[in-house]
């Protein structure tokens, strides 16, 4: 059985084999004489392309190579107008666009929702790992500058990758009632948080949660917060905000609603009874009271009077009213 | 009706106690057969403070306003009474001559608080007008509601509660007066003499007989 296969499957590949090479005649002749060497016209190619070029100047080092090859570390004069020409409108400062679309999105509203949550802004202005503020730009002064204005702000410089490299600062409104200390403090604990994280963008999330936290302790210490309201517990995640919205748009619909259908009536229901309670309050203000008048023959002598109403003694604060009320006729007290 | 010496139940138009013989003349003995001069609240032991004396003072006139017939007062003492309240708020709303009151508000008309400041007792009288509507348990709740104020001391306080739980009630008594004036009426109306009882039973001895003669045809 396997024999004719064998037979068959070897006569399929004899009939597919391409034909081989033939030597025409004057390269026989050549070869036979010696002038031509199968495969010199390949060794000849490759000789005349690995010629070397003569370098011009001075051979670079392996460093000097490498060195070349990375980025330069100073954050480029083209994007520090976007950094520090004036006071940010968004609280995440990337004009790089060092974050994804997305990564953006979800820290922007992070700190959009801890503005309307506490009262001192957070401000991130974001740089790479590697890369340097150049050295005419001062921190300090930018924060002075931009920050004495307005809300008190927290403002950082966090490097990505690299939260280890983060600078801290506060707006001068807040500045003599945040120690430097404490402020060292709050960035300290941040960096602990977000070195906890793999990865760069969950690191600088972590980051700005634990900061946000911390900014709180700082209201607190400066005097800004009296109350302790739950706020840990209520910061929500991104997406927790993006399902309640259309919840709250909801319900303003469907009370919207009913103010529409029953908001007339209503009104007018309560301002009725409104009314009507205004005016017997007016009536039984203004009310008198009359008695009829009955003729009493006069008592004891007495022209005018002789009505004799209750005695009750305030002497003992352990005794009720009724066991201070004196019913003992007076010539036995004497 | 009570007397304010011995506390018994006297009747209607007794001159003098029939249990211990007090009258006018011997409160006048005791106190003074003149007239007092005064004027509605007359805080003579200095109980009330000076910047609670317009709250007490505008109570009074609120009651005024609202009872067109009567007027109140309050006077307080210290040791004035001797000891006696009932004889002493008796003598002086019989004797007192209320400077701020109009003249078609006799003391009749009255409602006094008297509050001795050395017994720590307090006490209330009315004058005649009141004498079918108000009661010896109308003016002890009235007490009862100044009582926790008076022993801390805050006497104006007190008083006020004391002033509206008065006003209470006798809001509550014009109404019904309003409605069934003879129930009180009848109250204040002089005892019938011995004679016209007598009259009465054969009256209706006599009415009897007829209507029997009137059976029997």
């Amino acid at each position: 059985m396997k024999f004719p296969v064998w037979i068959l499957s070897a006569g399929l590949a004899l009939g597919a084999a391409p034909p081989m090479p033939e030597w025409q005649p004057d390269d026989l002749k050549a070869l036979k004489k010696g002038d031509l060497v199968p495969g010199l016209l390949l060794l000849t190619e490759d000789r005349e392309r690995s010629v070397p070029v003569a370098p011009e100047g001075p051979v670079p080092t392996p460093e000097e190579l490498a060195e070349a090859s990375k980025p330069s570390p100073v954050v480029a004069e083209k994007y520090l107008e976007g950094y520090f020409a004036k006071r940010p409108e968004g609280f995440l400062v990337d004009p790089q666009g060092l974050l994804g679309t997305k990564e953006h999105r979800d820290r922007a509203k992070f700190l959009d929702y801890h503005s309307g949550d506490s009262r001192i802004d957070l401000f991130v202005y974001l740089f790479d790992g590697h890369q340097e503020i150049p050295s005419e730009v001062r921190e300090e002064e930018i924060v002075e500058r931009h920050f004495s204005q307005g809300r008190p702000a927290v403002v950082v410089y966090y490097y990505l990758g690299a939260p280890e490299r983060s600078d801290i600062y506060v707006s001068p409104l807040i500045s003599d009632a945040v120690s430097s200390a404490e402020q060292r403090r709050a960035l300290a604990s941040s960096v602990e948080e977000a070195l906890e994280k793999p990865d760069k963008f969950a690191q600088f999330e972590a980051f700005c949660v634990q900061l946000s936290i911390r900014i709180y302790w700082m209201e607190k210490a400066a005097g800004l917060v009296r109350d302790a309201p739950p706020r840990v517990a209520a910061l929500p995640r991104p997406e927790a905000v993006e399902e309640r919205e259309p919840e709250h748009g909801e319900l303003a619909l469907k009370l919207q609603k009913v103010l529409r259908e029953w908001g007339a009536s209503a009104a007018i229901m309560v301002g009725a009874i409104l009314t009507v309670v205004a005016g017997l309050w007016v009536v039984r203000s203004r009310s008198r009271y009359r008695f009829p008048v009955f003729d009493v023959p006069p008592r004891l002598g007495g022209a005018h009077a002789a009505g004799i109403g209750a005695v009750i003694s305030f002497g003992s604060t352990t005794q009720s009213p009724s066991s201070q009320r004196n019913d003992v006729p007076d010539y036995l007290g004497l | 009706m009570k007397c304010p010496r011995c506390v018994q139940v006297i009747h209607r138009g007794a001159t003098v106690c029939p249990h211990c013989g007090f009258g006018i003349a011997e409160a006048d003995a005791k106190y003074g057969g003149e007239d007092v001069s005064l004027r509605r609240l007359a805080d003579v032991a200095g109980l009330i403070r000076n910047r609670e004396r317009g709250k007490v003072a505008a109570a009074i006139e609120r009651f005024g306003r609202r009872f067109p017939q009567l007027f109140f007062a309050v006077y307080t003492g210290s040791g004035q009474g001797g000891g006696n309240l009932r004889q002493f708020g008796f003598w002086l709303l019989n004797r007192a001559a209320f400077e701020d009151v109009p003249v078609d508000r006799p003391n009749e008309a009255g409602i006094l608080l008297v509050i001795d400041a050395e017994t720590k007792s307090a006490a209330v009288t009315w004058g005649y007008l009141l004498d079918p509507f108000l009661t010896e348990e109308d003016t002890f709740q009235c007490l009862s509601r100044a009582h926790a104020y008076w022993l801390e001391g805050r006497y104006a306080e007190g008083t006020l509660r004391m002033i509206a739980q008065l006003e209470k009630v006798l809001k509550k008594k014009a109404a019904q007066a309003r409605r069934d004036p003879e129930r009180f009426e009848r109250k204040v109306a002089p005892p019938p003499r011995t004679g016209e009882i007598a009259r009465r039973i054969r009256e209706g001895h006599k009415h009897a007989a007829v209507k029997t003669t009137e059976v029997s045809r």
